[in-house]
């Protein structure tokens, strides 16, 4: 991209208004073509401009409580975190990448604090948002996954599934991230399995992009080599919800989880994965 | 009794990890950012899970802040909008968003504080000298957050059309708004 391409376009990035892939070239533009003083003063000038357009507003005083989840959560997170070379912006869509989550292990009492909060919401037919916020107050990790489940738009039995799987005991969150084979639009995807060692997987996935000429497949890796774990139905919306078949889950517990992109129908052997994510150690 | 320090400075002990600089920032920015979050989202809940986010991720990332791309209320405004951005894109409502933004008054505010006059009118007089067409481009990404192809879609103008008309109007209003 030449410094011109990105004066061209900094006014829509700053407003938030370009795709994806467009926006990332220009971060990649800020970020590896060394100085450009001319395109970091046209950004400011366009955030500024953009900052402006709120001021027609009236100033609203949010409720109190909207601090102190600010300081739970960043009383969770402890110190601020360093700054990476890969770091970007915060302007540009989708974010939500940035929420993709490494592998983690939360004790199994916040999973039951959290999905009960849901679970006991959901099935009294209260709205999810409320479901969501009831689940923040349990436990930051469980929650993002229990949030991720109030977003699909899966069936009332599937979330219910889901949940129950969730408060069992040895049940661990395995975040899957992008793999730099990931792009374009993959590099938006993201997933989660839930997975319970005593036999039982649900992976959730969002933001997968529609593949009319391949299938997405998902893996399990043990012992260093794939194995085939059933093709990933996508919704109209991009989002994904499959269920591992549990015999798969028998011959020892798995190192990791890889989503991958195949010709139609899959395939023995993955050959462009775009997700993984490793189980921890029990 | 001394001045209030400038954002940048309290934003340097952010950086150090004072939660109190960030409790400070808050206090001057929060009433602001969660005003334009209702009128983006156009729910209570939903604006303030986005600004709590929003400082949470001003704190994790504020070593990422460069003073050279903007305010410090620019930085946040920017958070705040690709947060809330997310959101409307994630609900799948865009268009139906974009209908009632045609409908519906601006959300209520529980507890409104005294606006800045001044801007306000600077800002009002700057977009009522857009084109028309400008202006509407500018509100489609702004307060719906469409794309510039979404934009497109929407009202029926040519992809190139609508990016000139975006790139036009935030830089007349820029020129209005400094003039």
């Amino acid at each position: 991209m030449t410094h011109q391409e990105f004066l061209d376009q900094v006014d829509a990035y700053a407003l938030g208004a370009l795709e994806t892939p467009e926006a990332r070239a220009l971060e990649q533009h800020l970020a590896a073509e060394g100085p450009h003083p001319l395109c970091e003063a046209a950004l400011a000038r366009a955030r500024e401009t953009v900052a402006t357009l709120a001021a027609d507003l009236k100033p609203v005083s949010p409720s109190p409580s909207v601090w102190e989840g600010i300081a739970r959560g960043i009383a969770q997170g402890q110190e601020p975190a360093p700054r990476t070379p890969a770091s970007r912006e915060p302007g540009t869509p989708p974010r939500e990448r940035e929420r993709v989550r490494a592998v983690r292990r939360v004790p199994a009492w916040t999973y039951g604090i959290a999905a009960a909060a849901v679970l006991t919401l959901v099935v009294s037919g209260l709205q999810v948002r409320e479901a969501r916020r009831a689940a923040a107050l349990a436990s930051s990790s469980a929650s993002e996954c229990a949030r991720e489940l109030a977003d699909l738009r899966i069936d009332a039995l599937r979330k219910e599934d889901a949940l129950k799987l969730l408060v069992e005991a040895g049940t661990q969150l395995v975040s899957l991230k992008a793999t730099p084979d990931a792009q374009g639009p993959l590099a938006q995807s993201s997933g989660v399995v839930i997975f319970n060692p005593r036999g039982r997987a649900l992976f959730l996935g969002k933001s997968f992009p529609g593949q009319p000429t391949r299938d997405y497949e998902l893996w399990l890796i043990r012992g260093g080599k794939p194995v085939a774990a059933g093709l990933l139905p996508t919704g109209p919306d991009g989002r994904v919800f499959a269920d591992v078949r549990p015999e798969l889950l028998t011959g020892g517990r798995p190192a990791a989880f890889a989503v991958s992109i195949e010709k139609k129908g899959g395939t023995d052997s993955p050959t462009q994965v775009i997700l993984t994510g490793a189980v921890s150690a029990p | 009794m001394s001045p209030p320090a400038e954002d940048g400075t309290v934003l340097e002990s952010v950086r150090r990890g004072d939660a109190r600089a960030l409790e400070e920032l808050y206090r001057r920015h929060s009433s602001r950012l969660y005003a334009l979050l209702l009128r983006m989202l156009r729910e209570t809940a939903d604006a303030e899970e986005i600004l709590q986010e929003t400082f949470i991720d001003a704190w994790r990332r504020v070593t990422e802040y460069a003073a050279s791309r903007g305010s410090v209320e620019a930085w946040l405004i920017t958070i705040a909008r690709s947060r809330a951005i997310d959101r409307i894109r994630n609900r799948g409502a865009r268009l139906r968003l974009v209908k009632q933004s045609e409908q519906l008054a601006p959300a209520e505010a529980p507890q409104p504080e005294p606006p800045d006059v001044h801007a306000q009118t600077r800002l009002r007089r700057a977009l009522g000298t857009l084109p028309p067409e400008q202006r509407r481009a500018l509100e489609l990404a702004y307060w719906d957050g469409l794309s510039q192809s979404e934009i497109s879609r929407e009202t029926g103008d040519p992809l190139g059309t609508v990016k000139t008309r975006v790139r036009l109007g935030l830089q007349r209003l820029a020129e209005l708004l400094a003039g």
